[in-house]
């Protein structure tokens, strides 16, 4: 790029020029304040010469032509240098100025990245920055270490009206009046001289002037004297009149220029360089000026010594600065490099800096050399930096141009680093300014660094805040949002928008001001005082603006919209808000029976839906009348407690159904965003009092709380009800809304899990229908397992209409059982207690199998809820197993009235935790010494940590069992109560009732119940009846599903009562009832025998041996057909060794020795005979002696006897067991296979049956 | 120690991942936002450096007053910035690359996902330390 097109080369052109001292006497000034100008600016447009043309011929031979020049006419009274404070003053205004300038763009949006990055250069450093940078480096003009800016020539004015010219000239150029620089000797005096009397034709003929000014030139010299006319009437405004005096002007400094200036300076130019070139050029004089000066050791002052024009240096700078000035820059360089080194000796640091300066922008003039260019300016700057306070304003100035010079050749980074150094010299109102042109350099380099440009902006608008330019620090910070959009830095997020909104608020443009605090009122990371901070000044703002205004997504509190949940009621309607959150599909599973299959499934796909069901296809469906509830979370992202009040949502009722389907699409689809965008104010949305109502909510929420809330809306009529959003007063001061977001991705992901669950915001309201509302009294939060309870369902109808056919069904009949209706006035727990024996247990499971799943249960269908009334209806409780359960009602209704809707369900959901109480197991053996007689261990178990139990009654379930103490121990009083974590074990007989075997035994000890408690023999609740026959069914088929055994005997059923602390008496008495079903034997076999015989014998030894009668008692108790055998065996069954497979005899319990080849053998020849053989050989003290083995043939369910008979040696005690059974099975035709299997043939040992024979006397 | 040290992460899409004063002076509330003014500027720097360098240490690439910032850049174009007033480099530079360790750690978490906010504490306690016994 040519430098002299540069920005910086014509800032150099014009301001680095020839400087023309003006001296005017008071009327030649009044003559033309008559135009309202002063002399020097009424020649000011005229100093400019776009096209002066003019050969010039410096130091060298060959001239060249200077095609722009200027000069500046400067009153003598303003060469000096000015005093800091002044100039700064000065610059003030420049930057107000466009203070005002700025203002209404504060009111638009803040430019986006894209409008940034569009600009021209020219846009991001306005005209005011320019003027502000020139501003600031005239501030240092007329300083006294360089010369560009002494008057080259001094032009004397006087009026054509004033008395005596002559002498007024001489008064003019009166040393007294000079500047004091040209008096100090600084600049030299003896400069051109230029005599000008200026004639106003409205006073007077010319002919005055025409007169003075030969008077003039015949004093003063020929040439140098010029008369100027001008023209002040005042009628001259028009277009008409004689504007003819312009062109002289003109005329008059064209020539001024060209004919006396340029010459000027090209003379001195010359003579300077013929001066220089004697002292100063040529090997000798280099010589003679190092020694010279190496030897003048003068004491260092900060500006070096002094140097006055007529010494050395000064006519060296003189003349490269007027070579700089008619642009012979190679001149100008070589002199200043001449210079550097003399400076630099002399220490004079100012000067050598000014110097330097100069040189590097003789190279920038030059186009040459960069890198010296650069080199120059550097050094020049800091160096200037280096001697402190008096060079700070030159470094500012040498900074300028540096960076200008960089901007020129596109350096941008590093004209703003210059900026950015320059800025940290200067007070804080230029240096905002600088840091701003710092900022811009950084968009403008390429890659632009927008991260930079924000910072500098930032760093520019706190300089700006500082030095009370408001206007200005909103517009830079504004300039610096977008780079923060969007942005994670959160410390700087606050920052910015903090500081914008504040200031905004100071010049009071409050709403913008507050659009900018909103962004940082929810800053959870700060501090509490920052966050107080921020708050307190939102709240200001806000009261200042004096009205209560709308917020669109207020981010305090926030609202959590993913937690938004509706629930409104069509054909399911909810006991409680918490049952809401139950799983669609647990509801659904209990309606699946309770609702008329018609309006749920079609049957195929030509089934045309009922035109209504069709209507509200794709909608949901609320009832007129019936709240709508919506539920949401809500956060306080702050440590300060926020009061929220007035939380509402915002609805639209419309009232024409037609509409709904385009509507609800539309509505839907388009939400969001866009929808802001159509909605401008929630103020819309307002009233619509007689359609609908809607719930305010108010709330204080703590720091950093979370909370969830329910909004209702009810509305009144029919139409479609739509649900727009939520809208809340904070702080009763600000209003924030949020519109709810349906986006259709959001509506797909829901509606896979049931249409109710779907955030459909549109509803169609219907005609007012019943509606039940239910509850079970005192239904307890947590039981004890075996809880046995008497509970209440209330159901009420709240409308008009009464309401029929009412089914219910439970979840968990094991825990749940509706009763009878004449259960209702019943005592509890005495309604469970037997009564007289009337009916006694033969009540059988009447219920149990229809009610097989126990779930759905109908009400009479003569019950009818009236409108208004309350239906009670009994239901039993029994807490069947510990652990946490849920318990899921559904209820059933249909419709008096016809409408839309022809039936509703009621659902209701309770979690219950019960603990565990008593464990109580059974342990069942055969008794060996009766017939269908079972011997029964119970253990009970307290599991409590601190209740205690009293054991009422143990039942056997069914007529077939009956039960009994031990006949040793038929008082068990002892166990009454069984304390916390204590274990209890009672030991029962319990007898087949039906084996007409045992048909003699006695009944009176036997009963299906026991008591356990002792005298409360009448006390015994019957567990035949319901509801605890029904429990008892639900048990017994839940429990079914666990056993694995293959025949289960009994199940037993266990009455407890809570024993009640002493300090804590129950009032009513809790009852526990536990039920073990599908209690089997240990250990079972279809064949079941006893000895029988006589215990003590007498018998006289010495007259024979004795001979013993005993009877095998033999019952078979399978389904089936058997044969049995039984064998005897002499043989002692201890210590034998010896093996005889194939004996049947050796066949024997006891020890036994695991021989693998034995066995292989053995379970060849006997399956089931598990237990090995072994043989004795010592011989057993007695003998059987009728048979060693008979076989006999059972029929099922009945007895045989098989005498036996043993013959004994000598008195003593013995025991008869040394006998096998072996038994088989028949399966009938068409039997089992798993029958055959399970134990259809085996064989057990004899039981012990010990004989005592006496010898007799 | 240093007086000041704000050390940050910054993940590849310029959001800060982790932040820690972990310099010897009282932390100031107002300096924070100064602190996160300069580093974020100073990203427009490493933007540029990264590229034309193999190493991973980029020594200080940014100053502002007297305060440095020391950059690191991981493969991933994972920054950690140091905005520091000391002048050991070498300090800097072992502590770059133990917290480097500390963050592969941390990535190879399967339950962290790459340019999330790092929450472990124990990686915080780490870093001070590592910060103590470098800086």
């Amino acid at each position: 790029m040519d430098p002299l097109r540069s920005y910086l080369g014509r800032l150099l052109l014009e301001e680095i020029t020839p400087v023309v001292m003006v001296l005017t006497t008071p009327l030649a000034e009044a003559a033309c304040r008559k135009s309202g100008l002063s002399f020097v600016d009424m020649l000011a447009p005229f100093s400019l010469f776009k096209k002066i043309d003019v050969p010039v011929r410096t130091a060298s031979e060959v001239p060249y032509r200077l095609q722009m020049f200027k000069i500046r006419m400067v009153y003598a009274s303003d060469v000096r240098k000015e005093d800091y404070e002044v100039a700064d003053e000065r610059i003030k205004p420049v930057v107000s100025e466009a203070n005002e300038k700025a203002l209404p763009d504060l009111l638009s949006d803040p430019p986006q990245l894209e409008d940034v990055l569009g600009k021209p250069e020219a846009e991001l450093c306005p005209l005011w920055i320019k003027k502000f940078n020139r501003e600031l480096m005239q501030t240092l003009s007329y300083s006294e270490h360089e010369t560009f800016d002494h008057p080259v020539a001094c032009l004397l004015v006087v009026s054509s009206m004033d008395k005596e010219p002559i002498s007024k000239f001489v008064d003019l150029f009166n040393t007294n009046q000079l500047p004091s620089l040209l008096n100090e000797g600084i600049m030299d005096p003896q400069i051109l001289k230029h005599y000008l009397v200026l004639h106003d034709q409205q006073e007077g003929p010319q002919d005055i002037a025409v007169n003075v000014l030969a008077e003039m030139r015949s004093t003063l010299g020929l040439n140098d004297c010029k008369l100027l006319c001008i023209n002040s009437s005042t009628e001259a405004d028009g277009s008409n009149t004689d504007n003819s005096w312009l062109p002289y002007i003109k005329d008059f400094m064209q020539d001024f220029a060209s004919n006396h200036i340029i010459p000027y300076m090209e003379q001195k130019i010359r003579v300077l360089n013929q001066q220089v070139a004697t002292t100063r050029k040529g090997f000798r004089n280099q010589i003679k000026n190092l020694w010279w000066r190496k030897r003048d050791d003068v004491p260092e002052a900060p500006n070096g010594p002094m140097y006055t024009f007529t010494s050395i240096e000064s006519q060296i700078r003189v003349l490269g600065d007027f070579a700089f000035m008619l642009r012979d820059y190679e001149l100008a360089l070589s002199n200043y490099k001449l210079l550097a080194t003399d400076y630099k000796l002399d220490k004079a640091w100012k000067r050598f800096a000014g110097v330097q300066e100069m040189s590097g922008l003789c190279y920038f003039m030059l186009d040459q050399s960069r890198k010296d260019a650069e080199y120059c300016m550097e050094n020049a700057f800091s160096t200037y930096l280096r001697i402190g306070s008096s060079g700070q304003r030159n470094a500012t100035r040498c900074g300028l141009w540096w960076a200008e010079m960089l901007k020129t050749r596109g350096q941008y980074r590093e004209a703003s680093s210059v900026y950015f150094r320059v800025s940290n010299e200067e007070p804080s109102l230029h240096s905002a300014v600088l840091l701003e042109q710092a900022a811009s350099c950084y968009l403008l380099s390429s890659p632009p660094m927008l991260r930079k440009y924000g910072f500098h902006l930032i760093l520019a608008g706190n300089s700006y805040y500082m030095s009370d330019q408001k206007q200005h620090a909103v517009r830079v910070y504004r300039n610096a949002l977008f780079v923060y959009k969007q942005n994670p830095w959160s410390y700087i997020n606050d920052h910015v928008h903090f500081n914008v909104g504040r200031w905004y608020g100071v010049l009071g443009i409050i709403d913008v001001a507050i659009k900018h605090l909103l962004e940082v009122i929810a800053c959870s990371h700060q501090s509490l005082v920052t966050q107080n901070m921020f708050l307190n000044d939102f709240f200001h703002y806000v009261q200042s603006m004096g009205k209560k205004f709308d917020v669109y997504k207020l981010q305090l509190p926030v609202f959590n919209m993913s937690s938004l949940r509706v629930i409104h009621e069509d054909h399911r309607t909810y006991a409680s808000d918490a049952d809401v959150g139950v799983s669609e599909s647990t509801w659904h599973e209990l309606e699946e029976e309770l609702i008329p299959s018609s309006s749920v499934v079609r049957t195929n796909w030509l089934d045309t839906q009922p035109k209504s069901s069709r209507k509200y296809k794709d909608s949901s469906v609320c009832v007129a009348g019936e709240a709508v509830k919506v539920s949401v979370e809500l956060k306080n992202p702050l440590q300060i407690p926020v009061d929220v009040s007035g939380i509402s949502l915002i609805c639209q009722h419309s009232t024409n159904l037609d509409a709904l389907t385009s509507d609800v699409s539309g509505l839907t689809l388009d939400g969001g965003e866009d929808k802001v965008n159509t909605e401008p104010s929630v103020s819309v949305f307002e009233t619509d009092e007689e359609n609908f109502v809607v719930s305010k909510l108010d709330i204080i929420l703590g720091g950093g709380e979370s909370k969830r809330v329910q909004l209702d809306v009810t509305p009144k009529v029919e139409g479609i009800l739509k649900l727009v959003g939520i809208w809340w007063t904070l702080s009763n001061s600000v209003v924030g809304y949020q519109y709810f977001e349906f986006d259709a991705q959001k509506k797909n992901k829901k509606g896979k899990r049931g249409h109710r669950r779907s955030l459909n915001s549109s509803l169609v309201v219907i005609k007012g229908l019943p509606k039940l509302t239910g509850s079970i009294d005192r239904m307890p939060t947590k039981a004890f397992a075996g809880d046995l309870q008497l509970l209440k369902l209330n159901l009420r109808n709240h409308s008009e209409y009464a309401v029929k056919g009412i089914k219910m069904k439970i979840s968990n009949p094991r825990f749940l059982i509706p009763g009878d209706s004449s259960d209702i006035g019943l005592k509890f727990p005495h309604c469970l207690k037997k009564h007289t024996q009337s009916e006694i247990n033969l009540v059988p499971y009447k219920s149990t199998k229809e009610n097989f799943k126990g779930l759905l249960f109908a009400f009479p269908q003569d019950i009818e809820i009236q409108a208004g009334a309350t239906l009670s209806w009994p239901i039993w409780f029994h807490a069947a197993t510990p652990g946490n359960v849920s318990l899921y009602i559904s209820i059933y209704y249909e419709m008096e009235s016809s409408s839309d809707i022809k039936y509703r369900t009621l659902c209701m959901h309770y979690n219950l935790e019960v603990l565990p109480s008593l464990d109580i197991s059974f342990a069942i053996s055969m008794s060996s010494s009766r017939l269908q007689e079972y011997i029964v261990r119970m253990d009970v178990r307290n599991k409590t940590p601190s209740e205690s139990f009293v054991l009422h009654q143990l039942s056997c379930v069914g007529s077939k069992w009956a039960v009994s103490a031990l006949p040793s121990c038929s008082s068990i009083s002892s166990v009454e109560t069984v304390s916390a974590n204590q274990a209890v074990s009672c030991f029962f007989k319990i007898k087949d009732f039906e084996a007409d075997s045992c048909k003699e035994a006695d009944r009176g000890s036997y009963r299906t119940d026991m008591t356990l408690y002792p005298g409360s023999s009448g006390d015994v609740f019957d567990i035949a009846r319901s509801p605890l026959a029904d429990f008892h069914f639900q048990e017994r088929y839940r429990q079914g599903k666990l056993v694995k055994g293959p025949c289960s005997l009994l199940d037993f059923v266990v009455i407890s009562k809570a024993a009640g602390n002493s300090s804590e008496p129950s009032p009513d008495l809790q009852l526990l009832s536990h039920h073990t079903c599908h209690c089997s034997a240990l250990s079972q076999s279809p064949v079941w025998w006893i000895m029988e015989g006589p215990r003590t014998i007498t018998h006289d030894f010495s007259k024979s041996y004795c001979e013993v009668s005993i009877q095998l008692v033999i019952h078979n108790s399978a389904a089936h057909p058997s044969s049995v055998r039984v064998v005897t065996s002499d043989v002692m069954p201890e210590k034998s060794q010896t093996v005889h497979p194939h004996d049947p005899s050796s066949v024997q319990g006891g020890w036994y020795d695991v021989s693998l080849e034995n066995d292989i053998k053995a379970i060849s020849s006997a399956k089931g005979t598990q237990h090995e053989k072994q043989s004795s050989k010592s011989i057993s003290p007695y003998v059987w002696c009728s048979l060693s083995s008979a076989q006999i043939e059972l029929q099922p369910d009945s007895c045989a006897r098989v005498p036996l008979k043993v013959c004994i040696f000598a008195p003593g005690t013995y025991n008869f067991s040394n006998y096998e059974l072996q038994w088989k099975v028949h399966p009938s035709e068409g039997a089992q296979v798993d029958e055959s299997k399970n134990g259809s043939s085996g064989s057990g040992q004899g039981h012990p049956f010990y004989v005592t024979v006496l010898q007799s006397v | 120690m240093a007086s000041t040290a704000c050390f940050v992460i910054v993940s590849k899409n310029d959001i800060p991942i982790y932040e820690a004063e972990v310099g010897s002076a009282p932390k100031k509330e107002d300096l924070s936002y100064h602190h996160q003014f300069i580093l974020h500027a100073a990203l427009d720097v490493v933007q540029d450096l990264a590229w034309t360098t193999n190493a991973m240490f980029l020594k200080s690439v940014d100053r502002f007053n007297d305060l440095v910032v020391s950059v690191y850049v991981t493969a991933g174009h994972t920054r950690f910035m140091l905005l520091h007033d000391s002048r050991s480099e070498d300090g800097i530079k072992s502590f770059f690359q133990e917290v480097h360790e500390l963050y592969i750690k941390i990535f190879l978490n399967p339950l962290y996902l790459p340019g999330s906010r790092i929450t472990s504490s124990h990686f915080d306690t780490k870093v001070r330390a590592l910060a103590r016994k470098y800086l």
